[in-house]
């Protein structure tokens, strides 16, 4: 018996062994930055000196320490430009995402390519901008549009994979027979039976652009400061101890992302 | 996208007073396409286009003139072809390494029962929603002067941190890149795994074909199309990858280089015609892994 068994449980071991190391790369940098932000002091092996909320005031702003801005009004623009970015994503993405589900029509695949894969990058899309629109790149307008466009395709993914789980066609029907006109069928009769997708959806969208650097980094140029930024001054300036206050603002929108995509039948923070 | 938006004008023609039940069908696609059409020609196709002619302007302000110096250097200038070297086996390399851990963790969370399931995917996840330069700044907790890692190591080999630190090395950007790579890989692994037939390697194991015969015989030729689909993901967002190569720098890939001729003399035509071979590959590589993969795969 133990030849036997011996391949399997060895293999076994194995995967688990790589699995235990690679949840562990992932998780520590995670807790070591959150539970670091709260230290004194960050030489030696571990952070010493707890607990401070030092880091955290200053991070958010709350204490005046000479040159070094905390976030301030930047975090409330971000969230500005994310809900708005948000919403222009609801009305592009959810019809899109029916019309690909729901109907045949000519030219479908290549809409459904273009409407799902992430095809141009951030720094590209910020390059072409800069030009483009050399007065608008930078500004709420500029930032609300790219960051539409940047995350549109999580959001037709997200609305897509709801309406693949609904019988469309019989939902559509029902409606239509039953008299409603079909605008009146979309909007109160499918759209509330998506709600799930509809709102997993904007959460992914609305965390990943109240984040978003790429872009960001390439087309700002003055007016207040978007949180992505204030990020990278921390990441590439500030003392470790104070960059890990800044990115664990971030940690905490997370988290509060996930918690609300579990409510809505989600396992973590991913379109499927 | 010219044939799609040629499609849906002569639509429009049709459809602006709808007789019959399939031009009100063609209306309603027309609708539902329009928002989204305005968005990707705003924010995409005109955009895209001013670049084109940016990477040929005499000047580096404004689009004027006419030159094609900017696309001859990126031809001759053996410094291009070291970075496209250089983004190219950076984002095989790292691609190759995600999709196979990701195989390792997605198999295990298949097949075995591990404790708090969903909190692990969760977990895995998480980096997902994280910017590029959270991630370099997890490298720089985990490898970095005052990293973990580091840290640890020098206190059990009695060496300085200082010479310790990987973190703006090539392994610490390797690793960087995983860190963001695994998880889309992981995640798309998930979804093939819950498909897979146990059935067929539950008989594999009765006639007695040992685990690695049965992943090899059995499992992987199932999850092969999540592998596909896994890797291209994966390698696209290798290259798209910016701020984490920005922060911890490690290796000139593109990104790098464009945001370099921006920010020193900037260069403007020669940062435009980087990002059209870019994107020209990018979307090259995904069509023709959209043929050998099933479109739905890859949707994921």
């Amino acid at each position: 018996m133990t030849t036997l068994r011996t391949p399997q449980s060895l293999g076994k071991a194995a995967i688990t062994l790589v699995t235990g190391l690679v949840l562990a790369v992932l998780v520590v940098p995670i807790a070591v930055t959150f539970v670091s932000s709260f230290a004194q002091s960050a030489t030696g092996v571990v952070p010493t000196g707890f607990v401070t909320a030092e880091h955290w005031r200053t991070a958010l702003g709350l204490t005046d320490v000479g040159a070094r801005r905390g976030i301030g009004s930047g975090l409330w623009f971000s969230v500005l430009l994310a809900t708005g970015g948000m919403f222009v994503n609801l009305v592009v993405g959810v019809p899109i995402a029916y019309a690909l589900t729901r109907y045949e029509f000519r030219g479908r695949e290549w809409l459904n390519t273009l409407a799902v894969l992430p095809l141009v990058p951030g720094i590209i899309l910020g390059i072409a901008f800069l030009r483009t629109y050399p007065d608008n790149a930078g500004t709420a307008f500029g930032l609300v549009v790219g960051y539409a466009l940047l995350k549109s395709p999580y959001m037709v993914l997200t609305v897509q994979s709801a309406f693949q789980s609904m019988d469309l066609r019989r939902l559509e029907e029902s409606a239509r027979s039953l008299g409603a006109s079909w605008p009146r069928t979309f909007v109160t009769v499918i759209v509330p039976n998506a709600r799930g997708g509809i709102l997993a959806g904007s959460i992914i969208t609305w965390t990943l652009a109240a984040a978003e650097f790429n872009f960001t980094y390439m087309v700002y140029t003055r007016g207040p400061r978007p949180f992505s930024l204030f990020l990278y001054e921390n990441i590439s300036r500030a003392p470790f101890l104070q960059s890990a206050a800044a990115i664990s603002i971030y940690f905490c929108l997370v988290v509060a992302a996930i918690l609300v995509l579990q409510t809505v039948g989600r396992h973590g923070f991913t379109t499927t | 996208m010219s044939t799609t938006t040629w499609f849906e004008l002569s639509a429009a023609r049709d459809t602006l007073t709808p007789e019959t039940e399939r031009d009100r069908r063609r209306r309603r696609i027309l609708v539902l396409c329009a928002p989204f059409l305005v968005l990707a020609a705003v924010a995409a196709f005109v955009p895209l286009a001013t670049m084109i002619r940016m990477s040929v302007s005499a000047d580096r302000f404004a689009n004027v003139g006419f030159s094609v110096s900017a696309w001859r250097t990126l031809a001759t200038d053996p410094l291009y072809r070291r970075v496209a070297v250089n983004t190219l086996w950076f984002a095989a390399a790292t691609s190759a390494v995600s999709v196979t851990l990701g195989v390792a963790v997605s198999h295990a969370f298949a097949k075995y029962s591990l404790p708090f399931e969903r909190v692990l995917v969760s977990v895995v996840s998480f980096p997902i929603a994280l910017p590029g330069i959270v991630v370099a700044f997890m490298v720089v907790a985990l490898l970095g002067r005052q990293g973990l890692v580091t840290n640890a190591v020098a206190f059990f080999s009695g060496q300085g941190p200082i010479d310790l630190a990987t973190a703006t090395t090539v392994t610490g950007l390797f690793v960087g890149y995983v860190y963001s790579l695994l998880p889309r890989a992981t995640m798309v692994l998930r979804g093939t795994y819950a498909e897979v037939n146990t059935d067929a390697e539950q008989a594999a194991r009765a006639l007695g074909a040992d685990p690695l015969r049965t992943f090899y015989y059995v499992t992987l030729p199932e999850i092969r199309p999540g592998i596909v689909a896994a890797s291209l993901l994966t390698f696209r967002t290798a290259l798209a990858i910016f701020g984490t190569v920005l922060v911890l720098q490690g290796l000139n890939v593109a990104t790098l280089q464009i945001s370099q001729v921006l920010s020193v003399g900037y260069e403007s035509q020669i940062a435009a015609s980087i990002g059209l071979v870019y994107f020209a590959f990018i979307l090259a590589v995904t069509f023709v892994g959209l043929r050998y993969t099933e479109a739905d795969v890859i949707r994921r």
